[in-house]
């Protein structure tokens, strides 16, 4: 019962992805239509057109599935030879340095300007 | 008949790796390195190749698009706490958005990449779909870009607990704009892990760096 109340929410989720493709024919932004959808869902549940309990199961399971959806294209790095080379482990140092980078600076600004907040209204 | 095979042994992969990973708690058995090693391993001995096998599993890869739609209940059941650190959110995603653009190029140009790799791996820290439309508006090679947005999914899943540890890291908000600005999907799946409010912070800093990166790309076009 519950499986398949996941997949009908699903299917209702790609009605906004439809919508969405819609919407990026109109307006020729450079944003994919799932980002056109996740505004229109957005929309459609603040204005109450349709219900959070219609779609909540269905997106649950996909959020907590996502890495499942990566897998394929994870598998088509194997056709770049360039990364399994002496450049591709110069990438590989590349992104860790640059994560470790983006994720640091991201949190530790995040820290200092919530506790600033905090003083403020204190 | 193809497409099933492949999307059943792909979700089996899956759940095998999830479960070891648990199991053993070990960085290196992420499902999203352990499954894709694996699955490596069975198609060659399929004697598949590996763009028939992304041919056959096309309808998972696809799920990524009613995924990025769905982000948008989180945000709606999590309005109050958005408008209440809206500000937080707007100066830490600036600051990783341009961080992420900035040491990435830096660090291309010490190892001397090509200027194609160079504007296909300046995106390479948000979601997939906008990485590539990012990457299509710079002049990259989109395909190229999906592979960096995935290593960076990788490194980010496995680094990211141990730099939020490292810098003992302790607000809610902080651990998960960080997952989410550096590590797209993948982070905001980590941040799962530790919480609802550090799950709820990291898909809007997902949303949210795809968007400004998009804002950053069309400047920077405007320069070249």
């Amino acid at each position: 019962m519950k499986v398949l109340k996941v997949i009908l929410q699903i299917c209702f989720l790609h009605v906004f992805l439809l919508l969405g493709a819609v919407l990026k024919y109109f307006i020729p932004l450079p944003i994919p239509a799932s980002m056109f959808g996740l505004f229109l869902l957005f929309a459609a549940l603040c204005c109450g057109v349709i219900k959070l309990e219609w779609v909540d199961q269905g997106a649950k399971w996909l959020m907590a599935e996502l890495l499942l959806f990566f897998i394929p294209s994870a598998v088509g790095i194997i056709n770049y030879e360039e990364i399994f080379s002496i450049q591709g482990l110069e990438i590989v140092g590349l992104i860790v340095l640059s994560t470790i980078i983006v994720m640091g600076l991201t949190a530790w600004t995040a820290e200092k300007v919530s506790a600033a907040k905090k003083g403020e209204s204190h | 008949m193809i497409i099933v095979l492949f999307t059943v042994i792909t979700y089996l992969v899956y759940v095998v790796s999830k479960m070891l990973y648990k199991k053993m708690n070990l960085a290196l058995f992420h499902p999203l390195l352990l499954a894709p090693i694996l699955l490596i391993a069975i198609i060659s001995i399929m004697h598949v190749s590996a763009n028939d096998y992304m041919q056959g599993s096309k309808f998972l890869s696809h799920m990524l698009a009613p995924a990025t739609v769905a982000f948008a209940v989180p945000i709606y059941k999590n309005l109050p706490i958005i408008k209440k650190y809206m500000k937080t959110i707007v100066i830490s995603i600036t600051t990783g958005t341009l961080m992420a653009m900035i040491s990435t190029f830096l660090l291309s140009k010490l190892i001397h990449l090509s200027d194609d790799f160079i504007v296909s791996i300046l995106p390479r820290s948000i979601t997939t779909p906008i990485a590539m439309e990012v990457s299509k508006e710079i002049g990259g090679l989109p395909t190229l870009t999906t592979v960096f947005v995935i290593i960076t999914g990788i490194v980010g899943g496995i680094v990211g607990p141990n730099v939020l540890k490292w810098l003992s890291i302790k607000t809610p908000i902080a651990k998960g704009l960080a997952l989410g600005m550096g590590a797209h999907g993948v982070g905001t799946n980590k941040a799962l892990e530790y919480g609802k409010q550090e799950s709820v912070f990291s898909s809007l800093a997902m949303i949210f760096a795809a968007l400004f990166t998009l804002v950053w790309g069309s400047l920077i076009k405007s320069f070249i």
